[in-house]
């Protein structure tokens, strides 16, 4: 296992993303330890620039920004990793039972797949945010349900070959159930493949927490990065780009160069295709 | 071809039937939703007064016709007809999103040709790296950056709008307006779609360049450039193709991002205004026509993908 892991982050895209990552996850979990004061309190001085117990000052409804920041990375964060996680358990499922069964469930599961692709994932969203702001787990499980369809294409294609494989073939031959191998071989055999798609599957889902969160669609209330961002730009002609501005777009940027350096490593790592490039 | 063809049928059903359904699955109308527990009481017959004027009782069959007669209704909060605001938003939406594509794919294409010819060069090297780091960030990051940068600190270019509001120029002065508005958000699209064009054409070039085809016509003596875009490149283009009908989906947050964050007067603001009013007729109606169009032209690069490419049909 050491040995596994060391060579697993040989790679230097790997090492910085891992160690960037790990580093905004532990922002995000301490969260409530590092606030200096409540996100939700209102009762300091309404847009008051950066002082020694406000480090990076207060917002237009007399909120903490620090407090705010760290709240939203840790909203963001969490969104991004329930909706990708979902998303690429939902299209590694498919597209193991499409490839493994084959005939009408291939082809029902990969139909689906092609209207989904083909309807632009926001805008249910958007319905739906028109009558009623929906809760974020809830838009976080219908992303995911929206954006199963290139997982499990991949997935699908690189199990239809490795379905025909002597040692694949030969469990069959023992008797093995289909849950069997699909659980013992197919499934770790395609980790490599799933482990670079849940890296960009988390930063589509971050990045659509963000954009949603930017374009209103969440309760106001509610903390995000992308909220604080929206509420920051209402103030653009005063002096509070780099205090307000500047640091959720700061965070938002460091979490997304993480998860890509981490799904470029992971790809130059276990595509052999991409290394001989 | 059929397959296909139902799926994308199947598609816009599901859609329209959705656009339907969904605002009717939820408890209460408009009317007891805007007045409910405001400070505004309304009596029994000015509630039916309001019922009257904002209904939508009206079935599925009679919704559908509605809408093939092209009455999609009045918006609530702007109180002007749909298709009408539609219209005028939509030559702005296409205006950037058009360009914005155009650019991008052309440009992603003969850069990533250009580099894949270079290969295992410094400078190959150099723009993966790059392009793998800017792909995938979203529109809203780039743009705010943008923005601050340009917009806000040094003041080069205006931060919202896509024309000076009140200024009547005519020309080449209006056209010099048109496009110093156009220029942020443009760049904003462009930085978000170039990368992954870029990544594509050069992977499926790199496959082209080893085929033995390309040697024969070295060999013939063709000039490079011959060799490069004749041979080479056009047997590269097809992945491009399919790319470009499905990244479509996946574009319109950014595009409703961008135009929020500039203030531009396309469909994308006017859809996330009319969400923020729960100007639901608005709202229902440019979802609708927005993804149905989305829809049309996901057909429309998948018959033109058969077109290029006979082996397609085989899989059918």
């Amino acid at each position: 296992m050491g040995v596994e892991l060391r060579r697993l982050f040989d790679n230097a895209w790997l090492r910085i993303g891992g160690a960037l990552l790990t580093l905004l996850l532990a922002t995000a979990l301490l969260g409530p330890w590092l606030s200096p004061h409540d996100p939700q309190a209102m009762t300091f001085v309404p847009l008051s620039p950066p002082d020694g117990s406000h480090w990076l000052g207060v917002n237009d409804a007399g909120m903490d920004l620090l407090a705010e920041l760290l709240y939203g990375l840790r909203n963001t964060l969490s969104f991004g990793l329930v909706g990708g996680f979902s998303a690429l358990a939902l299209g590694v499922a498919v597209g193991l039972i499409a490839a493994w069964f084959g005939g009408a469930v291939d082809a029902v599961c990969m139909r689906l797949a092609d209207v989904l692709l083909a309807i632009p994932l926001v805008m249910p969203l958007l319905l739906l945010a028109v009558l009623a702001p929906p809760s974020p787990l809830l838009l976080a499980l219908l992303l995911a349900l929206l954006s199963w369809p290139s997982t499990a294409r991949g997935i699908r294609a690189q199990a239809l070959s490795l379905r025909n494989r002597p040692h694949v073939a030969a469990a069959r031959q023992m008797g093995g159930s289909a849950s069997y191998i699909l659980g013992k071989h197919l499934l770790p055999e395609l980790a490599p493949l799933f482990l670079a798609g849940f890296a960009g599957k988390v930063r589509m889902a971050l990045a659509m927490e963000a954009s949603l969160a930017f374009l209103g669609l969440f309760e106001p209330g509610r903390k995000s990065l992308g909220q604080t961002l929206r509420d920051a730009i209402q103030y653009y002609y005063l002096d509070i780009w780099w205090h307000w501005l500047l640091p959720p777009l700061l965070c938002l940027s460091l979490l997304i160069l993480s998860l890509t350096l981490l799904a470029v490593g992971c790809e130059a790592r276990f595509d052999p295709r991409l290394k001989e490039g | 071809m059929w397959p296909t063809l139902t799926a994308y049928a199947l598609a816009a059903g599901l859609l329209l039937v959705l656009s339907h359904a969904l605002p009717r699955l939820l408890p209460g109308d408009f009317v007891s939703a805007h007045w409910q527990g405001g400070e505004v009481v309304l009596d029994a017959d000015r509630a039916a007064a309001l019922r009257e004027r904002f209904g939508t009782a009206e079935i599925l069959g009679g919704y559908l016709s509605a809408l093939a007669r092209g009455d999609w209704g009045r918006s609530l909060a702007l109180d002007r007809p749909v298709l009408g605001l539609i219209g005028a938003a939509l030559p702005w939406t296409l205006l950037l999103m058009g360009s914005a594509h155009l650019l991008s794919t052309i440009g992603g294409f003969l850069a990533g040709v250009e580099v894949a010819w270079r290969r295992g060069s410094s400078l190959e090297k150099g723009s993966v790296a790059a392009m793998s780091l800017l792909n995938g960030v979203p529109e809203l990051v780039s743009g705010l950056l943008l923005l601050l940068l340009f917009a806000l600190r040094l003041e080069w270019l205006p931060a919202s709008g896509a024309q000076t509001a009140y200024a009547e120029f005519s020309g080449t002065a209006w056209l010099a307006d048109l496009l110093r508005h156009l220029a942020l958000p443009l760049l904003t699209l462009v930085l978000a779609y170039l990368p992954g064009n870029f990544l594509l054409a050069r992977a499926s070039m790199l496959l082209v360049i080893s085929a033995p085809y390309l040697e024969t016509a070295r060999a013939k003596g063709l000039p490079p450039w011959r060799v490069r875009y004749r041979h080479g490149a056009r047997n590269a283009l097809l992945p491009l193709v399919t790319r470009f009908g499905l990244r479509f989906s996946l574009m319109v947050t950014g595009a409703l991002v961008v135009e929020t964050l500039f203030a531009y007067p396309g469909l994308g603001r006017l859809l996330v205004e009319a969400v923020a009013q729960r100007d639901l007729p608005l709202a229902r109606g440019i979802i609708l026509f927005s993804s149905l169009s989305v829809l049309a032209l996901n057909l429309g690069v998948d018959l033109l993908y058969r077109c290029l490419d006979p082996r397609v049909n085989h899989g059918c």
